[in-house]
């Protein structure tokens, strides 16, 4: 099984000491979830987890490292190796104290919805086999059970690895689905109204912020209180101002992995706003964040005949 | 205050090379344009940062300006080429999640363009009177008016 060879080729970087720390996921202390676990003796390889509840953006730890001396040897599903591919490039991270183990992934699956489908379900019961879910070894229906950010990923295979374990994955035998286009065919107006009521749940916990790979400031603008950008009580307009701001630090960064979305606790679809972003990116620019180590990114480059219709 | 006596508010963020200049040459031609407008100097257009312009929203303003050099004319060589495209992706995005494009406008304004900056502004606060007050982006609001 995948698990084992990603345990003995974790055992193994460390025994030979090629690296000091493995990052990587283990199971959690509530059903359904992972945590992240980091490895510094060979034997807590053998606590290391892959399955479809990896949900955790491993890319999000290797900023604590960033002037650290040790080497660090990552578990990247696709996204997560396009968020580390986006922090090399803006030198967050030096390549050769990095070692990427890549995994193909399907997709990753929504806790509560496999816990209401398929109720006594552990993690270990789901794996994904040749493009299909399996539950205990049978196949079963997926993409009711998936996150949405997962079904419109376009990016199976992690772009930057330096061992690829397992096969690398072709189309995904679920259908895909977009959610963002459902959100653009809606008029303005019940667009404008479905978010006003969404942002009166948020509770301004930043979990959304420190789940993401790609904020790594030092102080964040929502911390600043001279000038006060937003106001820290959680009213429903500053929390959109929030989202929209986070979303323009994100512009040609966002790698879609959906990490926020999943961080929320009340569960507001918030990756909608940098998926957004990116989907203008990728209209007006045609850049896609964390795909190639040398396109420019959109906002740090321009051409003299960009668009600019809307300026008088 | 009631909407009749509403008078749209407009804060103006003019780049110091170009359109300040071109509000100066607007004054000291005498030209007339509306005096609804509350004009902040930044060094390039290229130095706006979203912020900025959501924090005159918060604060009262109904409607925000962004002006700069013409394209080719940055006194830092490349800083207007590089806020259109910040702009493009904020505009759009704006839109999308229903804010009215009126609130957050933008032009290129030369030093020389006078009569530029005084039609400019003038089309601005129409614009901006049409759409109405912003109350519901201000801090202290609450209820509906």
């Amino acid at each position: 099984m995948l698990e084992e060879v990603i345990r003995s080729k974790a055992r193994k970087l460390l025994e030979e000491k090629r690296v000091d720390l493995i990052i990587g996921w283990s199971e959690g202390t509530v059903s359904l979830k992972t945590a992240p676990k980091l490895c510094r003796k060979p034997e807590d390889a053998d606590q290391l987890v892959w399955n479809p509840l990896c949900s955790v953006n491993l890319a999000r730890y290797l900023k604590y490292y960033k002037k650290s001396p040790e080497k660090i040897a990552v578990l990247a599903k696709a996204c997560d190796a396009r968020a580390i591919l986006v922090l090399l490039k803006e030198e967050q991270i030096s390549r050769d104290r990095l070692v990427i183990l890549g995994l193909p992934c399907l997709g990753l699956l929504n806790p509560d919805r496999v816990a209401e489908a398929l109720p006594g379900a552990r993690s270990r019961d789901l794996e994904w086999k040749v493009g299909k879910l399996l539950y205990r070894g049978q196949p079963c229906d997926t993409s009711l059970l998936m996150e949405e950010t997962c079904r419109r990923c376009r990016h199976h295979n992690p772009p930057l690895a330096d061992e690829v374990i397992g096969e690398p994955v072709g189309e995904p035998g679920y259908l895909h689905d977009d959610y963002l286009e459902r959100y653009n065919r809606m008029d303005p107006g019940e667009r404008e109204a479905f978010f006003n009521e969404e942002m009166t749940r948020c509770i301004r916990c930043y979990a959304c912020r420190n789940a993401c790979p790609l904020c790594y400031c030092q102080e964040c603008f929502v911390e600043s209180t001279r000038p006060l950008w937003v106001t820290p009580a959680p009213t429903p307009f500053d929390n959109l101002l929030f989202q929209v701001a986070r979303s323009m630090h994100m512009v040609g960064r966002c790698v879609e992995c959906g990490a926020c979305e999943r961080a929320c606790p009340v569960k507001i679809p918030i990756a909608l706003f940098p998926i957004k972003v990116e989907e203008i990116v990728q209209v007006e620019y045609s850049f896609e964040a964390g795909l190639s180590e040398e396109s420019a990114a959109p906002l740090l480059t321009y051409r003299e005949n960009d668009p600019e219709d809307f300026i008088k | 205050m009631n909407r009749e006596d509403w008078e749209p508010k407009i804060v103006a963020f003019l780049c110091h090379w170009c359109s300040y200049a071109g509000a100066d040459l607007a004054g000291i031609g005498r030209m007339q344009y509306p005096p609804n407008v509350r004009v902040i100097r930044v060094p390039c257009s290229g130095a706006i940062n979203p912020l900025y312009l959501f924090k005159a929203l918060r604060e009262g303003a109904d409607g925000v300006l962004v002006s700069g050099c013409h394209p080719g004319d940055c006194h830092y060589i490349s800083g207007n080429y590089y806020a259109r495209r910040k702009f493009v992706v904020l505009k759009q995005f704006l839109e999308w999640l229903g804010f009215e494009p009126e609130r957050i406008q933008f032009s290129w304004v030369s030093a020389s363009e006078g009569q530029k900056f005084s039609q400019v502004i003038q089309e601005v606060v129409d614009r901006v009177r049409e759409v109405g007050p912003a109350w519901k982006m201000v801090k202290d609001y609450v209820g509906h008016a």
